[in-house]
């Protein structure tokens, strides 16, 4: 019998308590190790997790519709898993990136929004991100459901860069880059590579946890895995399963 | 058997639905002007197996090939196929006679005008024409769905339940019809339940259960086995 | 292939006009959002020109997403969509037959807005026509290239609701964006490099997608 491959590779636990790690230092440094700003004070800090998470919502996006070109190719699930998954994450990232920025403008200018070209970048990409799990949300079949968000995922892609620049030309808003002593630089791309591990992290944690729905959902719905032994409509016989469940580890 | 005499190849056609594997390893062929029924329970895939067929539907795994042309990719090769299907597939604010004319214009007949009133006239229809689907009973529809499939005389055709809703002379009808088709050459396939009507009217008879395609055996007389045991034989 | 083309788009503008399902509908939400973006204008001409190119486009999008939605619900009726699959017809010919239609259900749309608009705000859009028709060529194309794909996407969902709307909202504001400040600068008579950069972003915009909504359709509708 096949041992359905349930258990997690050697050295899993390691990239774990380093993914940890990393995203711990990230935290410390914001809270602990970044010189305070002279004008906005404490507050300022909210930067180092703003731009992560910018940058994060970016990523997510392009892991999105590249597994999804994938899927559309090979139609294999796994690659629509981790579409979905890297969609979820992503769509995680952009809230929070929205999150973060309105309470910086409250913090800097008192405002609760601003119209910067970078933030109605994110506010368009979590709105797509929003419409893709809308979409997925709504469809049952599997693969229906992969190819319909596939094609969602690419067109949006496509619209990523036209989006980015119609917002940079808009009413002549340039956006200006902060000038960050060294210290301060070091801190942001620290937060930016701790938050990527930790969500590396959990985009393979995700992933192998609707791997596993997938499998448990073709057992419910006797399909091809018991037809594969030989039971038919007359003869249900669900306890020869070719393989074996571990579920404890 | 040469290529060209195959109406309809299946080659290791599998079909996944949601979880389901609907159709498993179906590998059959279908020799030109015969005519085919297949039977089987209320979802065991017939309807699965007719779509793909019919290139409707993606198969899973497997091809289906018609007189030696692949049925996906391939728009033209439509031309061979005609499918009449469980929907009417009818626009509903065109007429029947502009429903009917547009689908010989998408699909290049000659003098389609000509062609269409043609076929309004043999299916009895002629004076309905200028109706719309929703003002004739389901049983008109049904015969200009039966004309939309044949306006371009295509070599094959699909029927997907086309006994349904069809009253005793309807169902005559389309039987003289089917028959007729056979016997000029042309390959039929259709869904069916009723026994007496398979038993006249198919050559030869294809179960689809637990996803596998299986001959029915004919008797002395040629006449095929019908049963509904759960005995089983092979492909 | 044209032949085609055009049997197909005359079976979806003959069944609108039988049916009046959707231009009605499209045309009266224009003026009503027309109406009352311009009531809302009651600023001095110069705050006027400069809102007005936006108060437009949205207008326009907000009618113009009702007749993309319903460009494929023709076809769930009694899956006639698939009827359509059975010719000897390319989806590319399928999608293109679509679009061309979205694209004249927009331009009339658009053919009763802008003048409207005009008419009630005063904005002096038509010192520059040959600009204006420009702007709203491209612009028109922009939309319908975007939206067509979605709305087809949409088609296959049950229970839809207004999904096809929610899609393209986010996908379309750079053309907004860009349509309006072309519109703006037609307003405030400044038709220089600016104006000319903006128009070349919409059309680069139209080509991006009416070439990847080609490729993307086949994926769409085969099942």
């Amino acid at each position: 019998m096949n041992r359905l491959k349930n258990r997690r590779p050697r050295g899993a636990a390691l990239v774990d308590i380093l993914a940890a790690a990393a995203v711990a230092t990230a935290i410390l440094a914001i809270l602990f190790v970044a010189p305070t700003e002279a004008t906005m004070g404490l507050a300022q800090r909210i930067v180092y997790v703003h731009v992560a998470m910018a940058w994060l919502g970016l990523a997510g996006f392009l892991v999105m519709a590249t597994t999804a070109a994938i899927y559309l190719a090979r139609r294999d699930l796994a690659w629509d898993q981790w579409s979905q998954s890297a969609a979820e994450l992503g769509w995680l990232a952009s809230s929070l990136t929205l999150a973060t920025g309105s309470l910086w403008a409250h913090a800097t200018w008192n405002t609760w929004w601003t119209w910067d070209p970078r933030l109605m970048t994110s506010f368009i990409l979590w709105a797509v991100y929003c419409g893709y799990l809308l979409v997925r949300g709504s469809l049952e079949e599997p693969h229906l459901r992969a190819r319909l968000a596939a094609v969602l995922a690419i067109t949006g892609v496509l619209d990523v860069p036209l989006v980015i620049m119609a917002t940079r030309w808009f009413r002549g808003i340039h956006p200006v880059a902060p000038k960050m002593d060294p210290a301060m630089h070091g801190v942001l791309l620290l937060s930016v590579a701790g938050f990527t591990a930790f969500f590396a992290l959990l985009l393979v944690r995700r992933r192998a946890q609707l791997r596993l729905d997938g499998l448990l959902a073709d057992i419910d719905a006797g399909g091809v895995w018991t037809a594969e032994c030989g039971a038919d409509e007359t003869h249900p016989t669900p306890h020869t399963l070719p393989f074996t469940l571990h579920l404890e580890e | 058997m040469t290529g060209a005499s195959i109406a309809i190849q299946v080659l290791r056609l599998a079909k996944v639905l949601g979880r389901r594997a609907v159709l498993k390893d179906v590998d059959f062929q279908i020799v030109a002007g015969q005519r085919v029924a297949l039977v089987g329970a209320n979802g065991a895939g017939k309807t699965t197996l007719l779509r793909c067929l019919a290139s409707l539907a993606r198969p899973s795994a497997g091809a289906v090939h018609w007189f030696g042309q692949p049925a996906r990719g391939n728009p033209q090769a439509r031309r061979l196929l005609g499918l009449v299907a469980h929907d009417s597939l009818l626009y509903p604010h065109l007429t029947l006679r502009e429903n009917l004319l547009f689908a010989a214009r998408m699909c290049d007949v000659d003098h389609p005008r000509q062609r269409v009133e043609g076929l309004l006239e043999s299916t009895g229809l002629r004076p309905h024409g200028h109706r719309l689907p929703a003002a004739v009973s389901r049983g008109m529809r049904q015969r200009l769905s039966i004309a939309r499939a044949l306006v371009h005389y295509p070599r094959i055709l699909l029927l997907d339940e086309p006994f349904a809703g069809l009253d005793t002379a309807g169902a005559e009808w389309l039987t003289e019809l089917l028959i007729a088709l056979g016997q000029s050459g042309r390959t039929v396939c259709f869904t069916a339940h009723d026994d007496a009507i398979i038993s006249r009217l198919a050559d030869r008879v294809l179960e689809v259960r637990s996803g596998r395609v299986y001959e029915i055996p004919r008797d002395s007389a040629g006449i095929p086995i019908l049963y509904r045991s759960t005995e089983r034989r092979a492909a | 292939m044209t032949a085609k083309l055009w049997w197909m788009i005359r079976k979806d503008l003959l069944s609108e006009y039988r049916s009046r399902r959707t231009w009605p509908a499209m045309l009266l939400l224009g003026i009503l959002v027309a109406v009352v973006f311009t009531v809302q204008m009651d600023l001095p001409p110069e705050g006027q020109r400069r809102i007005a190119g936006g108060l437009l486009w949205l207008a326009i999008l907000f009618a113009g997403v009702l007749a993309l939605d319903r460009s494929f619900a023709l076809e769930s009726e009694d899956h006639c969509g698939e009827g359509l699959l059975l010719y000897p017809v390319s989806p590319t010919a399928v999608y293109l037959a679509k679009l061309l239609v979205n694209v004249f259900a927009l331009a009339a749309l658009e053919m009763i807005l802008i003048p409207l608009f005009i008419a009630l705000s005063g904005v002096p859009l038509l010192a520059h026509p040959w600009a204006t028709l420009l702007v709203a060529g491209l612009g028109n194309v922009a939309i319908c290239a975007i939206g067509t794909p979605l709305s087809a996407l949409a088609a296959k969902i049950p229970e839809r609701g207004n999904l096809s709307a929610l899609l393209v909202f986010p996908l379309i504001i750079p053309v907004l964006l860009a349509a309006s400040e072309a519109t703006r600068l037609i307003a405030e008579d400044r038709l220089g490099a600016e104006w000319w950069r903006w128009v070349q972003f919409v059309a680069a915009f139209a080509l991006v997608f009416l070439v990847s909504g080609t490729v993307l359709f086949d994926f769409l509708v085969e099942d």
